[in-house]
């Protein structure tokens, strides 16, 4: 390994790297307030909604990645919604990580002792009251390590993005290799950055498991 | 060590990180012997009994079990335990009755029973299947044979436990508080099984909250507290007229709960200590 | 904006020779990903040293970096090296990143078997290797199973991303048609129905799993 092409190789590469994190916080942000929603259409009472939020699960966790972004960048042009290559890969992640989100949200509610909501009742309080002061706090702490790790996981399906055209670091990286044949140095450097970006989200799970942990 | 004694322990020491359980303890178990051990919570009884069969390894002292050290203290004070190979000789004929039962979920009782027989003995299954449904028989589940563990009560499981335990033919037997996970109208059954066994002639170590057996089916008894020996002696005088306060004190705790052995009146017996 | 589904049946036989290979890349992958990982939780759960760090470092790394960097590592760099076909260095890059998810899996089944069970065969004077095949290891697939089957899921849609290294999977092959004959709507969907189909075998067959190997109350 020439490790002289690694260190020109890296401010090549980290170029990329904003439209990998931009990619990924757009992504986040609307995967989790669409997960929200399709989480709450699951626990609610009506029939429709339930229906709806289940086939939405069964459709975007059962369907490839890949074959969302290519819908999304080949087939909705079709339909005429030409979206650029970013924005279809944030569509399709955002559809993507919604449909993981959602169980991790539901389950977080789901596994907050059925105890609390018999005990606010019987307190006097309305649900609406006990979902937001009681249940939601206590189900944030159950959510964070599958929430983050889905986030890891996104973070790093950012990559696929370049399949679709967007110059985020691995299709910078390809571009590196493919004009002077260095293999091993580019995609080095690509792997470290990635392994540098999601041991700093790991690590940020652990400050907010700490900060959120219960007082003994 | 003589030929009658089962079980010497001398010198034991335990300690768990920063925390000495076990803080020097000298005791013997003679063959047919049975011995109850009695003391508080955390007072490092089951740690003790645990040594025995070396599931704990003592930070010093020394064990010898049936003829075999199994641990000891070299000149320059550094432990040496025996190998695997002479552990698992020495537990061949040491068998072990836990509290939360340990049955393997996923074998039948009679499946069970056979396992270690069959691995450790090499048995062949039907030598140890036709074992295996007489003491299943002698603990009353013969008709329970082919049940799965989740299918019984707490105290047909631990019976089960026994009769595993029993089918390597052990020379001692070890039981860790059996009865403590147990719906209390099913301890009953369990502790029949031992006052029979005690009957039989085995030798028995068995740590226990259950006075009533200990005073009735006990040769003797130890009183455990804070990792030492406090007091020891035949059953009927360390139940019936303890010499140790300590030992009077957690004597009147717990038989305040059920009463089972008569006591003479004490000037210090008070009716709610707690 | 009309939709011609013809194009599906006259191309069918192309995304099933497609599904075929995404099938075999699948299966492959697998069987690598489980035995690797396998050896890997059982080094990390080893009393030495150096193979527990060495398994740490593995998943650490593998689970750190995106697949398809995997994949370009093992076409580009290793598959060059070696000489791998690029469906060889297509398992090879699949089954390596894979094989660190399977790992924690295997190992968090091993560590969920209650230590009891450990205690009961030691004092029954059963050597390890007897005790963990015939007690341990079978307890710990029934907990496994879930999270198992769940990540295979995963590989088998994962396999998709083999495209990106040039390999005519499921996906490679309803691109290069969806291109020719302009017809991406019906294409995609199709893709997408068949891996629909076949993820939910796979979650029937989990069920069955679960079922098999539950414990009898």
């Amino acid at each position: 390994m020439e490790w002289d092409v690694v260190l020109e190789s890296f401010p090549l590469i980290w170029k990329g790297a904003s439209k990998t994190l931009s990619l990924f916080a757009w992504s986040l942000v609307a995967g989790t307030v669409l997960g929200l929603a399709v989480a709450l259409m699951k626990l609610s009472s009506a029939k429709t909604l339930i229906w709806s939020a289940t086939l939405f699960s069964w459709l975007f966790r059962g369907i490839p990645l890949l074959i969302l972004l290519f819908y999304a960048f080949f087939a909705l042009p079709e339909v005429g919604w030409l979206l650029s290559g970013f924005w279809a890969a944030v569509l399709g992640l955002s559809l993507w990580t919604a449909a993981y989100q959602a169980e991790v949200i539901r389950s977080g509610i789901i596994a907050v002792d059925q105890g609390q909501t018999e005990a606010s009742d019987a307190l006097g309080m309305t649900r609406s009251h006990s979902m937001r002061r009681i249940i939601i706090p206590q189900s944030i702490r159950i959510m964070v390590p599958p929430f983050t790790s889905n986030a890891t996981t996104l973070l790093k399906q950012t990559s696929l993005a370049t399949l679709v055209t967007v110059p985020e670091m691995t299709l910078l990286t390809q571009r590196i290799f493919s004009n002077n044949f260095k293999f091993i140095e580019p995609i080095f450097v690509l792997a470290m950055i990635y392994l540098a970006m999601t041991t700093v989200l790991i690590i940020g799970q652990l400050i907010v498991e700490r900060t959120f942990r219960l007082r003994t | 060590m003589s030929p009658n004694v089962l079980v010497n322990v001398s010198g034991l020491h335990k300690s768990f990180g920063d925390a000495e359980v076990l803080r020097g303890m000298d005791f013997e178990v003679e063959r047919g012997e049975v011995v109850a051990i009695i003391g508080p919570s955390g007072s490092g009884k089951t740690t003790m009994l645990r040594c025995v069969n070396l599931l704990e390894r003592p930070s010093a002292g020394r064990i010898e079990v049936d003829g075999r050290i199994l641990c000891e203290e070299q000149a320059d004070g550094s432990m040496s335990f025996a190998s695997k190979t002479e552990i698992r000789a020495v537990r061949e004929h040491v068998g072990m009755v836990f509290q939360r039962f340990n049955l393997f979920p996923h074998f039948t009782a009679v499946e069970n029973v056979i396992e270690a027989p069959m691995a450790v003995r090499g048995m062949k299954r039907a030598d140890a299947q036709a074992r295996a449904l007489e003491l299943l028989e002698s603990v009353g589940l013969a008709h329970k044979a082919d049940s799965y563990p989740l299918q019984l009560s707490g105290g047909q499981q631990q019976r089960v436990a026994i009769a595993r335990a029993l089918a390597m033919d052990p020379a001692l037997m070890l039981f860790d508080e059996v009865t403590s996970s147990v719906d209390p109208e099913l301890a009953g059954e369990i502790l029949l099984v031992m006052k029979r066994l005690a009957q039989d002639g085995m030798t028995m170590l068995v740590v226990t909250h259950e006075m009533g057996f200990a005073a009735e089916v006990a040769d003797r008894v130890l009183f455990i507290d804070h990792g030492l020996i406090v007091e020891e002696g035949p059953a009927q005088e360390v139940l019936g007229k303890p010499k140790h306060e300590r030992t009077r004190s957690f004597l009147r705790a717990v038989l305040e709960r059920a009463p089972m052995v008569e006591e003479e009146a004490d000037d210090d017996a008070q009716a709610s200590t707690l | 904006m009309e939709l011609d589904w013809s194009v599906v049946t006259r191309a069918w036989d192309l995304l099933i020779d497609g599904t075929w290979v995404t099938l075999q890349l699948f299966a492959w992958s697998l069987l690598f990903a489980t035995v690797l990982g396998l050896a890997l939780a059982l080094m990390r759960l080893s009393k030495y040293r150096v193979l527990r760090w060495v398994s740490l470092g593995y998943v650490w790394l593998f689970r750190g970096i995106p697949v398809l960097v995997a994949l370009f590592f093992a076409f580009f760099v290793f598959g060059r090296q070696a000489g791998l076909s690029a469906f060889q260095a297509g398992v090879l890059g699949l089954g390596t990143s894979a094989a660190a998810y399977k790992a924690e899996i295997i190992r968090a089944g091993i560590m969920s078997v209650d230590p009891g069970q450990f205690e009961a065969a030691e004092s029954l004077a059963m050597t390890r290797s007897r005790y963990m095949r015939r007690i341990i290891i079978p307890q710990g697939i029934r907990v496994m199973v879930p999270t198992y089957m769940s990540n295979t899921i995963l590989v088998l849609k994962v396999s998709s991303v083999a495209v990106a290294i040039g390999i005519v999977e499921l996906t490679g092959i309803t691109r290069q048609l969806s291109n020719s004959t302009n017809r991406p709507i019906e294409l995609f969907t199709a893709a997408a129905f068949i891996y629909l189909f076949l993820t939910t075998v796979l979650i029937v067959f989990q069920e069955f799993l679960e079922r098999r190997f539950a414990l009898k109350t």
